[in-house]
């Protein structure tokens, strides 16, 4: 069917459909098969029939951010939705820029979901504020209820997921990543049911009580189809062992601590649990590791595409060595306890790697730390000409290095780098970083994705609205010298979608300057910025599709905006505002 | 920790707290405490002079600076593992506190200890008793020649390595620096 011809049908007022029209059902078993949701946006744009169809054959909806719009509307639009992906707070609450008691709760959207979603099988969550009561009417409400992936979130504690455990009985996914959660006692993995086996993905990594390690091997055990298993640091090499080999047909294994000791015999029989997980193509865990023990996973490690040793802190040699027998590595995470040397060593082994991630095991100190220089990531950039996603902290880093690492490696799609002391220049040649993320602007094309630090002029962010063609989200703090620098962002940069600021000397003139800009972008924030009062209620009183918000701090001079939160909302101000933030 | 000369070519702030906020002194220098010659500039502070940048901002984390005053909450790393042991790491404390480093041998990555928070050497021990896989013998029993014992040590205020445990609580508290959990056969 012609869509050209559907837009002539419409324009021409005509209300009877044409006969060659395709049949409703046909359309809408055609869009079920279109699953991103921005396609499917585009599809609901097309016309009204396609608009229906759409809207009747949307079974999973996908919310950036939980204030742009109201459970209601999300309810009346999308009748038929089996799977919710929310998320909440903005991303600097992650490292407490955000105060607690925000918003974002979900209680208001299980409410709603309660009364019209009775067939919700999957809930996922970031940034979201969720309460133990939740959790439980969750557990009680919704009888498919499968799966429940909770990143980031705050306001349980494991007494929400014993109810989850106790009531769901159809349950296949519990991932609890990273989360604020009061925790309690392990005993919420007693909570599942001895007959209950439909679990596929159990994730308790990041939970610090002992769990009664019988009840989860005999989970374990039964839960034929499991495929994903992370434990939490108290699960022994011992238990591990035991646990591998009731699920040998794990896809993605995450370790407890690889500390403790073995005996001979034991060491054995963990390799050869090892030996017999042949589908393992993800594995993380292995804190506090003891590196004797590492080779006792080398023959899991053929088919491992990704590897997450950000809670290991392993050195390089220990490093390399593991690496020579993962040869099909795509995504690596690493702390930079590895060094340079280490990240030679990535160079030299993985030539299939997409995405390496270095994190800093000691952030918050300067003391005789060592950490990856700008080295490293040269020679990662010289043997992996794949990569395309980075993240990376060090402490020193120069103009040259960047432009090397995108020469050799010009399909960065994410470049993040963090240069841990604010505002620090190139180190040989003392001039600002702005070189640096020229090259990296006017190489890669495809770039979507930018963090920048160091010192910084306007200059970065010029060349940023110049090449950035393709970049929608943007992550700012310490930089830039003037109004200027976030004015050419905004004027330049047609795909951005998310600008994070923080700690730069932006102010009214900049933050207005975008205000046609920031209906087609999810969100911007500027904290500690230079921003006033005055200059945000100008905003707000222009555009009243967006919603202006000021986190107000004690004490502080009250027409200096400490931080501005701005996003398009067709559900109009918040209605659950705490009192320190005002909506203009 | 630096004491600041008086220059006369521009106003020098000692401390790196944001109370310099006006115009005037708006960008600290960084003064090398054993220099008697009045101390260096910082080369950044020159750049950042050269480029007539002079946002109050600055002040708090001029890239010289003593390191540990950075600015809050950064660099963006989530710390899961800190707020794990109760609280959030790096609001201003409201008690006074005494963070101190413990290592223990064998594992690169240390941990923290307030030591105001122990009421003494049995509060300590059983503290470091969750923090790290380990048993401790007391000092004055038998010296046990295995690996698997460990023994409390701490470096004073002179660099050297004691035991802990021998010298009354508060003696202890003024003295120590850091703190290191190590064999006892080593001892």
């Amino acid at each position: 069917m012609d869509p050209m011809r559907k837009k002539d049908c419409h324009d021409s007022g005509e209300s009877v459909r044409v006969a060659s029209t395709f049949p409703d059902e046909v359309l809408e078993r055609v869009l079920a098969l279109v699953k991103s949701h921005k396609d499917r946006s585009s599809v609901s744009l097309v016309c009204k029939d396609w608009y229906d169809a759409e809207r009747w054959s949307r079974t999973h909806v996908f919310i950036g951010n939980c204030y742009s719009v109201s459970p209601e509307i999300v309810v009346r639009r999308f009748p038929n939705v089996r799977s919710v992906t929310l998320k909440g707070k903005p991303r600097f609450s992650d490292f407490n820029l955000v105060p607690p008691n925000w918003g974002a709760d979900i209680r208001c959207w299980l409410v709603v979901f309660g009364a019209k979603y009775r067939c919700l099988e999957e809930l996922r969550l970031k940034r979201m504020t969720v309460s133990d009561e939740s959790l439980e009417f969750l557990a009680l409400s919704f009888p498919n209820f499968k799966a429940l992936s909770l990143l980031s979130c705050d306001g349980f504690s494991t007494d929400g997921l014993a109810a989850i455990a106790s009531h769901c009985k159809n349950l296949t996914e519990l991932n609890i990543q990273e989360n604020d959660i009061y925790d309690k006692s392990g005993s919420w993995l007693s909570c599942f049911p001895e007959n209950f086996t439909s679990l596929e993905v159990l994730n308790f990594a990041y939970l610090h009580n002992d769990v009664n390690f019988e009840a989860l091997e005999r989970l374990v055990s039964r839960c034929k189809s499991l495929n994903v298993l992370k434990v939490n640091k108290n699960i022994t090499l011992e238990q591990l062992q035991r646990l591998l080999i009731c699920a040998p047909q794990l896809a993605e294994l995450g370790t407890g601590s690889f500390l403790h000791e073995l005996t001979d015999r034991q060491y054995s029989e963990l390799k050869r649990s090892f030996n017999n997980c042949n589908n393992l193509n993800v594995l993380s865990g292995l804190s506090e590791v003891a590196a004797i023990y590492l080779p006792a996973l080398y023959p899991a490690c053929t088919n491992l595409t990704f590897l997450n040793l950000s809670d290991a802190a392993l050195q390089s040699e220990e490093l390399a060595k593991l690496l020579v027998h993962c040869p099909r590595l795509q995504r690596l995470w690493v702390l930079d306890t590895v060094e340079d040397k280490g990240l030679e060593a990535i160079g030299s082994n993985c030539p299939l790697l997409e995405e390496l991630r270095v994190f800093p095991s000691d952030p918050f100190e300067e003391g005789i730390v060592h950490g990856v220089t700008e080295s490293g990531f040269i020679a990662v950039s010289y043997g992996c000409r794949r990569l395309h996603y980075v993240l990376y902290f060090c402490r020193q880093m120069t103009n040259a290095a960047v432009a090397t690492i995108v020469q050799n490696c010009p399909d960065f799609t994410h470049f993040r780098l963090c240069i841990m002391n604010p505002c620090q220049p190139d180190y040989l040649s003392n001039e600002p970083m702005d070189e640096a993320f020229c090259a990296v602007v006017k190489t890669c094309t495809k770039l979507r994705r930018l963090a920048v630090s160091g010192l910084l002029t306007d200059l970065t962010f010029e060349y940023i609205g110049k090449y950035a063609k393709n970049l929608e989200t943007l992550s700012v703090a310490f930089a830039g010298s003037s109004d200027w620098g976030m004015q050419c962002v905004l004027g330049g940069c047609p795909k951005l979608r998310k600008l994070e600021i923080r700690d730069c000397p932006f102010g009214n003139a900049a933050l207005l300057s975008g205000f046609e800009k920031y209906e087609s972008m999810r969100s911007l924030w500027m904290s500690d910025c230079k921003v006033t009062m005055n200059g945000c209620r100008f905003l707000a009183k222009e555009m009243p599709r967006l919603n202006v918000e000021v986190m107000k701090e004690d004490g502080n001079d009250d027409s200096q905006a400490d931080k501005v939160y701005v996003y398009r909302s067709v559900a109009g101000p918040r209605r659950d505002a705490p009192p320190f933030v005002l909506t203009l | 920790m630096g004491r600041a000369a008086p220059s006369s070519s521009s106003s020098i702030d000692s401390s790196n707290h944001s109370s310099a906020a006006s115009s005037s002194s708006s960008l600290s220098l960084s003064i090398e405490s054993n220099s008697k010659s009045g101390g260096r500039l910082d080369l950044t502070t020159d750049l950042r002079l050269g480029l007539s940048i002079s946002p109050s901002h600055y002040n708090e984390f001029s890239a010289g600076a003593s390191p540990r005053q950075q600015p809050l909450n950064w660099p963006p790393i989530r710390s899961i593992l800190r707020s794990a042991h109760a609280g959030k790491s790096h609001d201003l404390p409201e008690h006074p506190s005494l963070f101190i480093k413990i290592y223990m041998e064998g594992i690169p990555i240390g941990r923290k200890l307030n030591l105001f928070a122990e009421e003494g050497y049995e509060g300590l021990i059983r503290t470091i008793g969750h923090m790290f896989p380990t048993t401790f013998i007391n000092s004055s029993a038998d010296r046990v020649h295995s690996d698997k014992y460990h023994v409390l040590t701490y470096e004073d205020k002179e660099g050297d390595w004691m035991m802990v445990g021998d010298v009354p609580w508060e003696m202890f508290l003024n003295n120590v620096k850091r703190l290191k959990v190590t064999r006892a056969n080593r001892c």
